[in-house]
């Protein structure tokens, strides 16, 4: 009984998965493709849980639902192309561009679903805890947990230098001066101090 | 009892609250739909603008600097994460897991200073730096 | 049979519980700032002004079903949607007292973590279906407000995960039998508590809903029962941010003589009581100070709290 109903949920989660994937790429406006993206990952957590790996499945919501995710978003509310973009993907979505590339997937994934029949056993969900990962991430796979600080520094770093905001010398129309020689000009009383 | 069958008995009552939330939250919807008044004045259709005429368009741009900081964070959330797995195995992996740990810290705290000292963490507009500098010069 | 009978109960009683209590808290809170501000606050309706929840309700019932026209329908009603969701789903994780309480999950705080970091979509969401110049500034200064202090509400909580050596809400608070943590983790406590006003962009952190600047911020062309489901996400929000204190730091239900119940209830109020007497007594700081508050000081200190109880785990 309970394991059907296992099964029914996988099932289900695993189609929600891959809609709202297929109704992502499909959606002429960014938001809405968004939300099916932070759906189709929700639902990618729900299938790391049930196969026994939920500490994955916390870190998919809190990394890629809640994080990366959010950074698109936060992107596609800055740039605020309205019904620009709605135009542009609707051109960029006709048949011409994808179609190639689509088929010849299609022929590689038929070459890959006999692989994939033959040969791999499943040995059925079993439970791999949070304290499990710790243990492994801060035990024999040491030196790679510092690898990625180091790849985190160089993200960070590199983001900064390239969206780096322009200097005060800038074309910014806040700046009255010149402000090469801001530090030396005497200029109104402290403002905005409440 | 196989794994999946035991999960399912456990998480029940999880998935019968998540249910039960939006079922109330549907409520919420409707209700105002079938209850609610409907109206339609002279200007019921206009954005808010403190009840003056909107002026312009809402499509406006924002500096693109301002993402910096939601990339700051989705780094610095991924590197929570790796402490999240630290602190709940920080007795298993005893001292040699700590001074990774250490490490690990240390690498972001100084990754930290350095966006501290090129005023990246600094979100004054040009007038209020401006006006700081010259504070501090008197 | 019994124990779906008890979860059942459980499942009901929660909900029913949060919801009630977040309506409960609009009258409280306007109560409370009316007496610490020398004036009534809302008095009429009933004895105390009780029922003036029942009046809210009913009014926002009765109002108009709006939309705007130029807004994106789909997106506009999904945010309060998430704003109300997410918050309350975070409470199925709340360990109220022994055999109280909808789950017990092993992974209990992260499931409140990702949770919160969804809580970020529905202001966002909020203000990019508004097209409306207010929200959308009110909405970008909430995403970042939130996101600047979502990092070290996770970091902060880990000091408590590695004494108690677990992300069991339940076996955390266990865990507390001898020495509540709030005694070790006395900084982390302040940390998490700063956070969690933040994240619910209360007062002295309500920038993003600044009146005098950006109208209402991200919900400026909400009205009805769509903006009263962003307010019952606020204080749903507060009383999970107390929640969550009192069973990380302050020993849950755990206390001598009373229930259990009777223990979480009261610690809880008291913390949502100074939750509402911070917004009566601070004012509203500016926005770069918020913002460099966030990442200078209170991730850092974050980071060093967490070596600090590593060492003191380990000695």
């Amino acid at each position: 009984m309970q394991d059907t109903f296992f099964l029914v949920i996988f099932y289900v989660t695993a189609a929600v998965a891959v809609l709202s994937t297929l109704l992502m790429i499909s959606r002429l406006n960014a938001v809405h493709g968004l939300l099916y993206l932070i759906v189709s990952s929700l639902s990618l957590a729900i299938i790391f849980y049930l196969l026994g790996a939920p500490f994955a499945a916390a870190l998919e919501v809190i990394i890629y639902a809640g994080a990366i995710m959010i950074l698109f978003v936060f992107v596609v509310m800055m740039l605020n192309m309205g019904h620009k973009g709605v135009e542009q993907e609707r051109q960029w979505l006709k048949p011409g561009g994808w179609i190639g590339p689509g088929l010849l997937a299609l022929v590689l994934f038929a070459v890959f679903v006999p692989a994939l029949s033959g040969g791999l056993v499943s040995t059925g969900p079993r439970l791999v805890s949070a304290k499990a990962v710790g243990i492994a991430l801060f035990g024999p796979y040491l030196l790679v947990v510092e690898l990625a600080s180091f790849l985190l520094l160089a993200g960070l770093i590199g983001a900064y230098h390239i969206a780096r905001p322009p200097e005060i010398t800038g074309d910014d129309s806040d700046s009255l001066t010149s402000a090469r020689h801001h530090d030396d000009i005497a200029i109104e009383p402290l403002q905005g101090a409440g | 009892m196989s794994y999946g069958a035991s999960l399912i008995t456990h998480l029940w009552p999880l998935v019968l609250f998540l249910v039960l939330v939006i079922g109330l939250i549907s409520l919420m919807l409707a209700g105002p739909y079938f209850l609610g008044s409907r109206r339609n004045a002279r200007a019921t259709g206009e954005p808010y603008e403190c009840g003056i005429v909107p002026v312009g368009s809402a499509q406006y741009h924002v500096p693109i600097p301002f993402y910096l900081f939601a990339i700051f964070f989705v780094i610095f959330d991924l590197e929570a994460v790796f402490l999240f797995a630290w602190a709940v195995a920080v007795r298993e992996t005893g001292w040699a897991g700590f001074i990774e740990a250490l490490v690990f810290i240390v690498i972001l705290l100084v990754a930290l200073l350095y966006l501290w000292r090129l005023g990246a963490l600094d979100w004054r507009t040009f007038r209020q730096k401006r006006d700081r500098a010259s504070v501090l010069l008197r | 049979m019994s124990s779906i009978t008890a979860n059942i109960l459980n499942v009901v009683g929660i909900l029913v519980f949060v919801v009630a209590s977040a309506a409960m808290l609009t009258w409280v809170e306007r109560r409370m700032l009316g007496i610490w501000q020398e004036r009534y606050g809302p008095n009429r309706v009933g004895p105390f002004g009780i029922l003036q929840v029942a009046a809210d309700m009913i009014k926002l019932l009765m109002k108009e079903d709006w939309v705007p026209p130029f807004a994106d329908r789909f997106v506009f009603v999904v945010a309060p949607t998430i704003a109300m969701f997410v918050v309350v789903a975070a409470y199925a994780v709340i360990p109220m007292a022994p055999g109280i309480g909808v789950i017990d999950l092993n992974i209990g705080l992260l499931f409140f973590l990702a949770m919160t970091s969804l809580s970020a979509y529905s202001v966002m969401f909020g203000a990019y279906a508004s097209d409306n110049k207010y929200a959308l500034l009110g909405g970008l200064r909430a995403a970042a407000q939130m996101l600047s202090y979502e990092v070290f509400l996770g970091l902060s909580l880990m000091g408590v995960v590695m004494l108690a050596g677990t992300f069991n809400l339940r076996e955390i608070v266990l865990a507390q039998q001898e020495q509540w943590f709030v005694i070790p983790q006395f900084l982390a406590m302040l940390l998490f508590f700063i956070a969690g006003i933040a994240e619910s962009h209360r007062t002295p952190f309500d920038l993003p809903e600044a009146e005098h600047e950006l109208t209402a911020g991200f919900h400026t062309e909400y009205s009805g029962m769509k903006f009263g489901m962003f307010f019952i996400g606020e204080y749903v929000s507060v009383l999970l941010t107390a929640s969550m204190m009192v069973v990380l730091f302050f020993g849950g239900w755990l206390g001598p003589v009373l229930p259990p119940l009777v223990w979480f209830l009261l610690k809880t109020s008291i913390l949502v009581l100074l939750m509402i007497l911070i917004r009566g007594a601070l004012p509203r700081p500016r926005y770069d100070q918020l913002m460099a508050f966030g990442w200078k000081v209170m991730l850092p200190l974050a980071m060093i709290n967490l070596v600090v109880t590593g060492v003191l785990v380990l000695v």
